[in-house]
């Protein structure tokens, strides 16, 4: 057995925990929601507020991929299928009279429902299979809503609101989601099908011998991970007031999604939220100033990270936490 | 009374080879039952058939009167059968305090309160308590059959199937394991025990079954088995005639 | 529709048959040897179009004759990538998410690559060959798709022969089998595993530049061929090479004869469908199926 921990590995296992980290992983995350709250007070500039804003349903977007991605380690690349799909769903429900709250959870249920349809098929595929597939799907919806007429077809759908435009209001709509998703992803982790779906991904089939029904329960993660997509995609829809095929179902959204969690560490809590907040901040600065190098920027990333540090940001934290404990740990036995 | 297990005409093939054919046995409850044979002989299939890890290409298993044959094996673990592997097969970055969880959480009584206290028991009937933080990729090979058995142990089962759980384990760590299968099969658990450690087998199991080709060669108690000629003459051969 | 109009479609579907197959290759070779599903390979069909097309535009190097150059000149791409990034990832018996996601940062890499180096606008090869057409009574195709095929099928040929005459196409054979065996008799695993990649590579970048001459390309280009590879791996099995010349000819046909029924705007998504069909009916491949036939014996 190698002495390198791989990926997923909880921490503080093996040392009884470590309170400095338990202080961090409470703290740090009730700072940041503070100040993320009490921001719109301060009066910043809307352009910053636009940014957390996008960051924030990016972090929704995310901490759901995570559940069926990280938790359950179906690599999912298709992911922008859920956040079209929620889109497209709330724009055509303001369109149609209905309260935005409800018109979210609309979209929330139509991309729940697409991925038990997606799902079914495709959960009975091995890796690579499963991953292929989800590209497929994903393309297949985009190109038939960039052919269907009713919801406009290439040239997109443009949502009539007919309330007034007040920036805050969105803000505090995709803070509450991202805090909701969050709250979803730490109850799931620490609940039985959080320990089912880490037996899933461990090693499906001894997960199988020992009672766990893997298709109940990917079928319900994922259901969870594309309503949040979907949620997301309907949040960012009533904002955006337009939104196209090309815009939302966009290959490269669902590779945005897939890479947020592996940046900041895939299959932790928090490792989404922080990957969000990278490429939500760095996206910007790179379309800003770099835009041709967008996608080199990004891959190179996957690439170091894929390298040297798959577990991301949380990862590397966790071994610089533990490189203290150790050094501390030497120097009192001298 | 009836049996708990009966297996007939149990046959899986593998892109024309048969693993298993034609295999037919009873398991009364509360038995011990030895399962042996050379290498290849078709052991680890029979128990993945029984256990729902595999589907049977044709034949019937009926456990406690249900036909599980073509069940998954989480459907099976509902039904009161778990598993060893002969090839460990840990939740790698789970510690083995929460492998055990999985066995316990997802077996056959599925209990919330009290859970994490009973893990721990069945940590300490196989011997590896004091391991119970550690990363399972980080135990030896020993270790792991032992967590294997903690896991299935902690499904509670009514049949246990044991695959080579004995590989990798010093003397006294193997007597140790027997001991506990004589002891849970005391409390009412029966036991179909795969192993390549004759003596280990003799001295607990009866009946003991010796398969070889994927059919069964024999079926009796251990002595009648010893002195059986087509056992002998599959694990040893032959007396060459000249 | 007429015999005439149906035999010319079905050759078409054929010859467009040779060069899907000749792009799906590669991905079979590197993922039979080393279980990595090479997501960046739609970056090599698009490097090795612009490299046939700058070899035609700036040097006047006929775009066929390109096509072979690019076979060595990927090799080596290929091997190089391999050293310089694929070696450092644990592979195992199993395709994992580590190669998944590495080749993926590969494929953005070389698709950023490729506009900052040409742009967004779409090229095409265009030679005399492109016009002109081959006429046998009533049927009758494009010369550039027959002089196309009859490269790819000559391709496909030559690497039949690596892989059943030489050390080298044995030794894949075997660790495609298994690996383990293959290591135990003295394959070079590593050796053997980047010559492999390499080989996978070179015929991406040569397929690549068979697709340029009958498709105009931007750097986006890789990606709907890519799934096309996909859709034929799928249907074909990804460890048979038999099986990716039937995919190829099943999606080739599909493609072409698709055209009857369904406006052409929705032509990409014909891959797309048939890809995820294939998935749900046969998640083994008709490789799969072929070897399932044999279990009923």
């Amino acid at each position: 057995m190698g002495q390198e921990a791989p990926v997923g590995v909880k921490e503080g296992a093996d040392s009884g925990g470590s309170s400095v980290s338990r202080f961090v992983s409470v703290v740090v995350p009730l700072l940041l929601l503070a100040s993320l709250a009490a921001l719109p007070l301060a009066s910043p500039s809307p352009n910053i507020i636009r940014l957390l804003f996008v960051t924030l349903t990016l972090v929704t977007a995310s901490v759901g991929w995570n559940l069926i991605g990280g938790f359950a380690g179906q690599i999912s690349f298709g992911f922008a299928v859920f956040y079209g799909l929620g889109a497209y769903t709330t724009a055509l429900s303001i369109n149609g009279g209905v309260p935005p709250l409800i018109a979210f959870l609309l979209g929330a249920i139509v991309a729940a429902v697409a991925s038990l349809l997606i799902g079914l098929p495709t959960f009975r595929l091995k890796g690579p299979y499963f991953a292929i597939a989800t590209i497929g799907v994903s393309e297949a919806v985009r190109v038939v809503m960039m052919n269907v007429p009713f919801t406009g077809g290439a040239s997109g759908y443009r949502i009539i609101d007919k309330t007034r435009f007040v920036q805050s209001h969105h803000y505090y709509t995709a803070l509450v989601l991202a805090v909701l998703a969050v709250g979803i992803s730490i109850l799931v982790r620490r609940s039985k099908l959080g320990l089912a779906l880490i037996a899933i991904r461990e090693d499906q089939d001894a997960a199988s011998d020992l009672g766990v029904n893997p298709f109940v329960a990917k079928l319900l993660v994922h259901a969870l991970a594309a309503a949040l997509a979907g949620a997301a995609g309907g949040v960012y829809a009533r904002y955006a007031l337009f939104i196209d095929p090309d815009g939302v179902f966009a290959f490269r959204n669902g590779v945005a999604i897939l890479l947020m969690p592996i940046i900041g560490g895939v299959g932790t809590i928090w490792g989404p939220v922080i990957g969000a907040f990278v490429y939500g901040l760095i996206h910007e600065e790179v379309v800003a100033n770099f835009p041709q190098a967008h996608l080199l920027i990004f891959g190179s990333l996957l690439i170091l990270i894929i390298l040297f540090e798959p577990g991301g940001v949380v990862g590397l934290f966790k071994k610089f936490m533990r490189s203290l404990r150790a050094r501390s740990s030497v120097g009192s036995h001298s | 009374m009836a049996p708990i297990l009966k297996l007939k005409n149990l046959t899986r093939y593998f892109a024309g080879l048969a693993a298993v054919k034609d295999v037919s046995f009873d398991i009364e409850p509360g038995g011990l039952v030895g399962l042996i044979g050379p290498n290849g002989a078709g052991k680890t299939t029979l128990l993945s058939l029984i256990a729902g890890s595999l589907k049977p290409t044709s034949g019937k298993i009926e456990f406690e009167g249900e036909n599980l044959a073509g069940a998954k094996s989480f459907r099976a673990v509902r039904a009161g059968i778990a598993r060893t592997h002969q090839i460990p097969k840990p939740f790698r970055t789970m510690t083995v305090h929460e492998n055990v969880e999985v066995g316990l959480r997802f077996g056959r009584h599925e209990k919330a309160a009290g859970t994490a206290k009973k893990a721990e028991e069945f940590l300490e009937m196989v011997g590896i308590a004091k391991l119970a933080q550690r990363p399972a990729f980080l135990l030896s090979v020993g270790d792991l059959k032992r967590l294997e058995l903690a896991r299935a142990l902690a499904a509670r089962p009514t049949l246990l199937l044991c695959d080579e759980i004995c590989s990798g384990l010093t003397e006294t760590e193997s007597g140790l394991i027997l001991r506990l299968l004589c002891d849970i099969r005391g409390a009412g658990t029966t036991i179909l025990y795969v192993e390549h450690n004759l003596r280990a087998i003799m001295s607990v199991c009866d009946p003991v079954i010796v398969m070889n080709y994927g059919e069964k060669l024999a079926e009796g108690t251990p002595a009648a088995v010893q002195n059986d000629p087509s056992v002998i003459e599959a694990y040893i051969g032959k007396k060459a005639t000249i | 529709m007429s015999a005439a109009d149906f035999l010319n479609l079905f050759i078409a579907a054929v010859l467009l048959a040779g060069v899907y197959a000749a792009m799906s290759v590669g991905m079979t070779i590197i993922y039979g040897v080393m279980k990595i599903v090479n997501l960046a390979h739609a970056g090599f069909l698009m490097l090795g179009a612009y490299f046939v097309f700058e070899a035609y535009d700036r040097f006047k190097i006929d775009p066929l004759l390109g096509v072979l150059l690019a076979f060595p000149v990927f090799f080596f791409i290929g091997m190089g990538v391999h050293w310089l990034l694929v070696r450092r990832i644990a592979t195992s018996d199993q395709p994992t998410l580590t190669s998944l996601l590495l080749l993926f940062g590969v494929w953005l890499v070389l698709q950023n690559l490729g506009y900052l180096i040409w742009g967004n606008s779409d090229r095409a090869i265009l030679t005399p060959r492109t016009l002109s057409s081959v006429e046998i009574g009533p049927i009758s195709f494009p010369t550039i798709r027959l002089a196309v095929f009859i490269v790819a099928v000559a391709s496909l040929v030559g690497l039949e022969f690596i892989l059943h005459k030489t050390w080298f196409g044995r030794s894949v054979r075997a660790l495609m089998q298994n690996k383990e065996a293959g290591q135990i008799v003295g394959v070079n695993v590593n050796r053997t595993a980047q010559i492999a990649f390499g080989v996978g590579i070179a015929f991406a970048g040569a397929a690549g530049g068979l697709l340029a001459m009958l498709y105009s390309f931007n750097p986006d280009f890789g990606a709907s061929f890519q799934l096309r590879a996909f859709v034929i791996i799928v249907l074909g099995g990804l460890e048979s090479f038999g099986g990716v010349a039937v995919g190829s000819l099943i999606l080739a046909l599909a493609e072409t004869f698709v055209i009857l029924i369904l406006p052409a705007s929705y032509q990409p998504a014909i891959a797309f469908s048939l890809l995820v069909v294939a998935l749900i009916v046969l998640p083994e491949g008709i490789a799969g199926l072929w070897a399932k036939r044999r279990r009923w014996a």
